[in-house]
């Protein structure tokens, strides 16, 4: 079972992904601040993490410097997920480490399609 | 008496040279008398000494004798052989004597002398006394007596007289020693009292050397200067042989008498001729004096000529010009008091003139004829008349008094000004008139330049407060960069409302680095400006701008505008307008639809997504519930966002309309609590009420809506929960209502902005949590229409307390 880390302030949005990749074997870790996430990270190895862009403490951009910057996680595919579309926005999401952009609103199967294909699972829905 | 011969040209060198001799001769001789005298005393002494020892050696010898002869008959009488043995050593003593004799003898009759004692020693030691001894103690005395009868006694005593005689002859020879002397000493002395005596000759005589040849030609070169001093006549009698000071002294003072007689001659000559100038200048400065008179009249009126000119021509002070040009005017024609008055304005000036006197010549000016004499013919003319009683003073007699009329044109031959001067001792010079017309027109000219620079200085100050009336700070600039013009607000935008005046003529490096201290990231704004300033193009405005940042935050936009005349390019304007406003309002407008997008993206997004699943994927019945009760929510949510937007565009655009009745407030805060209470599961929601009335007049529905945002505020922003406590009560006819939260509380510096419309608290450091900016707009605008207030105060990191005030019911509340 593939471990990925979620960090989204949103509970609803968090109970959305969650239910939709656990569903598929998947198994998430929530964390609902960046601090939060940053904690799981330390302790814990995974093959993705999906991160909002606007969190408490430290914001998505910032959670992605610190991972790449050294720890355990540094090389891991990052997913960011943004309410904010706006070129600037992905481009400073990607500036700071992230792999993949993916805007707000979004379709909970496409998002689950898109973990496939970074985590190279073969099924598909 | 000879003269010394000797160094004949110098009397110090001769004088020198005589004491030279005159002191070594005196101590060679003193020298070698002294040495003399201590020679012979050295052998005075030695010789002395020799014979006192001599007189000790025959004395002792004497004893010696005398011992042996005393022991021997005492032994002979008493037997006792310690006194033979006495008597027998006394042989060894004699015979020491007589040799330590034999050394010191140095005659002949010292030799004799020891040649009888060794005789007699030998007789005596040698011969008869061994033999008497030996007669004795073989008890032959009688052999004894014998050998002393028969010769021994008497040469006993003829040694004995011997000794005296010759210690008499040593005396002898000691006395005639000191004698000897005494002489020589006396010999000396007297050859030294004369020594002293011809050396004194000596010194007597240079002594008078030295007055005959130095203090008497002095003291009769001392009495001839007094001669000459009191003005006698005095010769110098001096060796005109002399070659020595005085010598040359004597013939210099020779040639100074005579010089000076030459002298005194030549200025008594001189004298009498300048006697004879000075009569002569006497006359002539009498003339000059009276030249210098008229000379300073001159002077004084070309002075006050000058000062006119000088005046009228550097002041552009009108008040200035024309009490000069009244003053001045009075010194150059010699008048008593004069008045230079416009006619068709107040301007005057006076001199002389009491303010009765001015006042009074200002209303008849009009009437007095002289303004239509002087325009029908531009001239200035004289008046003469019998002097007023104010003009007499002390005089008793009848006097005439003169008046002089000038008239001032300007240019196109217009009378503005007339002059009048009066004098009453003397009529003015009528030859004068011509230079008085030119003096006039003079002060015409500069009354003119006075009037244009007026005009000019009035259209430039009027251009300037159009400049100034500006919102924008305006600057011009020419094609060297040098300032032309700024307006105030220029000034008052850089800091500089003093150098308005200085600013003009400021040079480029001057100029732009007090702008760049003032303004951040100046680089870019010295590019663009110094490119404006330098382009020749014809640019417009609305292609040519420039937007920068000053120290202070605001943010400005600088337009430029070529100022050309014809192709010519004279300068730049530029227009500095400050746009803070309007890009605050952009950078609100950016940021909230951001916001915006934000906020309705993440409900859209859950409503979406579990829509999405439920569609797509069989779910359990409680799954599906779940998910249709979020999407219920999320889309509740959505609305209460699109409901706030319209909200706030309809209070924009006055369009809210209220529903107002009489209502009680309790109930709808009990209710508002209720509904929170599902958000709050971490916090305390307390009421408490403090009594008073809780009916005001209102509407219901908004004020739930006002009080459901600043509780939902006061739960959003405790996001560690804690207590929120509503307190209600009325004081002073008003019914209050305090939220209190322990939240994080509000930063000093937003405390004043959150009721701005998007406004949002940054709290990206403690929590990012999200919102409008709409919430406490739409509560202060509702509060506000129901004549009510609502103000925070709050401690940052410590909690917010929202206070709201709405007018308590009473018949009498009456708003729109």
């Amino acid at each position: 079972m593939k471990r990925i880390l979620l960090a989204e302030d949103e509970e609803i949005l968090r109970m959305l992904i969650n239910d939709t990749l656990e569903d598929e074997d998947y198994q998430v870790d929530e964390a609902a601040d960046g601090q939060e996430a940053l904690g799981f990270l330390e302790q814990q190895q995974y093959e993705l993490l999906i991160i909002d862009y606007m969190m408490p403490i430290y914001s998505g951009v910032e959670v992605i410097a610190k991972v790449r910057q050294s720890g355990k996680n540094m090389n891991v595919p990052i997913l960011m997920l943004s309410a904010k579309s706006q070129l600037t926005e992905q481009e400073k999401a990607m500036a700071a480490g992230a792999d993949y952009f993916m805007a707000k609103p979004f379709s909970p199967l496409d998002l689950l399609g898109k973990v496939r294909e970074i985590l190279h699972d073969k099924n598909t829905i | 008496m000879t003269k010394i011969q000797f160094n004949r040209k110098s009397l110090v060198r001769r004088y020198k040279y005589l004491m030279g001799i005159f002191i070594a001769a005196f101590l060679l001789l003193a020298g070698v008398l002294m040495y003399s005298f201590y020679e012979l005393n050295e052998e005075y002494t030695s010789k002395n000494m020799e014979l006192e020892k001599k007189e000790l050696l025959v004395e002792e010898l004497n004893q010696a004798f005398n011992d042996a002869f005393m022991n021997i008959r005492g032994y002979i009488a008493y037997g006792n052989p310690e006194l033979k043995n006495t008597a027998l050593q006394q042989e060894t003593v004699i015979r020491e004597l007589s040799t330590q004799l034999g050394e010191m003898a140095d005659s002949d009759q010292d030799d004799e002398f020891r040649y009888q004692v060794d005789l007699f020693t030998e007789y005596y030691f040698v011969t008869t006394l061994p033999r008497s001894l030996a007669d004795y103690e073989s008890g032959n005395i009688e052999a004894v007596k014998e050998t002393a009868n028969g010769g021994a006694t008497n040469r006993i005593n003829s040694i004995k007289k011997k000794i005296n005689d010759y210690r008499d002859e040593i005396n002898k020879q000691i006395e005639e020693n000191f004698q000897e002397l005494t002489k020589i000493q006396t010999y000396v002395q007297v050859g030294f009292v004369l020594f002293v005596l011809v050396f004194l000759i000596i010194l007597l005589r240079i002594t008078r050397l030295m007055f005959s040849e130095i203090a008497k030609p002095l003291a009769d070169f001392a009495f001839a200067a007094d001669e000459i001093a009191s003005g006698k006549d005095a010769v110098i009698e001096v060796d005109t042989a002399r070659e020595d000071e005085l010598g040359v002294l004597s013939v210099a003072f020779n040639r100074m008498i005579a010089s000076l007689q030459d002298n005194e001659q030549n200025l008594l000559a001189q004298n009498e001729e300048l006697q004879a100038q000075q009569d002569e200048l006497q006359a002539q400065q009498i003339d000059l004096q009276e030249a210098l008179e008229t000379v300073k009249a001159s002077e004084q009126k070309l002075n006050s000529r000058n000062e006119l000119i000088n005046k009228i021509a550097n002041s552009l002070d009108k008040q200035e010009v024309l009490e000069s040009a009244v003053m001045n005017m009075c010194s150059i024609i010699e008048a008593e008091r004069g008045i230079i008055s416009f006619i068709h304005n107040d301007s005057y000036a006076s001199f002389g003139l009491s303010p009765e006197g001015v006042r009074q010549f200002r209303s008849n000016l009009a009437n007095s004829g002289v303004i239509e004499k002087l325009q029908a013919q531009p001239n200035p003319f004289l008046t003469k008349r019998a002097a007023v009683q104010e003009e007499k003073g002390f005089h008793l007699t009848n006097m005439v008094s003169y008046d002089l009329f000038l008239p001032i044109f300007l240019t196109g031959e217009k009378l503005v000004a007339v002059m009048a001067f009066n004098r009453s001792d003397a009529p003015f010079d009528s030859r004068k008139m011509t230079e008085y017309e030119a003096l006039a027109k003079n002060i015409g000219i500069a009354l003119e330049k006075i009037s244009l620079y007026e005009k000019s200085e009035e259209a430039r100050r009027l251009n300037q407060d159009i400049l100034d009336t500006i919102q924008e700070g305006v600057q011009l600039v020419n094609t060297k960069g040098e300032i032309l013009q700024v307006n105030k607000n220029f000034c008052e935008l850089f800091h500089c409302p003093d150098m308005l005046k200085q600013l003009a003529g400021c040079a480029w490096d001057e100029w732009i680095g007090l702008l760049n201290s003032s303004i951040v990231e100046s680089e870019g704004f010295t590019e663009f400006m110094r490119k404006e300033i330098t382009s020749h193009e014809k640019i417009s405005s609305n292609d040519c701008h420039y937007i920068y940042k000053n120290i202070n935050g605001q943010v400005f936009k600088v337009y430029c505008e070529g100022l050309f005349q014809g192709s010519t390019k004279l300068g730049t304007i530029f227009v500095h307008r400050n746009i803070t406003k309007e890009f605050e309002v952009d950078r609100i407008k950016s940021e909230f639809v951001s916001t915006v997008s934000h906020e309705l993206r993440t409900p859209l997004a859950s409503i979406l997504g579990f829509t999405e699943l439920i569609l797509t994927r069989e779910l359990k019945p409680d799954r599906q519930k779940k998910y249709l009760s979020t999407i219920y929510n999320e889309a509740g949510r959505l609305t209460h966002l699109i409901n706030n937007f319209l909200d706030i565009q309809r209070m924009e655009s006055g369009q809210q309309g209220y529903e107002l009745q009489k209502m009680e407030l309790l109930p709808i805060i009990n209710k508002v609590i209720d509904l929170q209470k599902v958000h709050a599961d971490k916090h305390e929601l307390i009421v408490e009420v403090l009594g008073g009335r809780d009916t005001v007049l209102g509407d219901e529905e908004k004020l739930e809506q006002a009080l459901i945002n600043v509780v939902h505020n006061a739960i959003k922003y405790s996001p560690e929960g804690g207590e929120v406590k509503l307190t209600v009560f009325e004081k002073e006819g008003n019914i209050h209502i305090e939220i209190q939260d322990e939240g994080l509380g509000i930063p000093p510096e937003a405390i004043d902005k959150v009721f701005e419309k998007f406004y949002r608290v940054d709290n990206s450091d403690r929590r990012s949590i999200g919102g409008t900016g709409l919430g406490l707009p739409i509560v202060k605008e509702i509060i506000q229409f129901h004549g009510g207030e609502i103000i925070v105060k709050s401690e940052y990191g410590k909690g917010s307390t929202f206070s709201i005030s709405l007018p308590a019911y009473d018949t009498q509340n009456k708003f729109v």
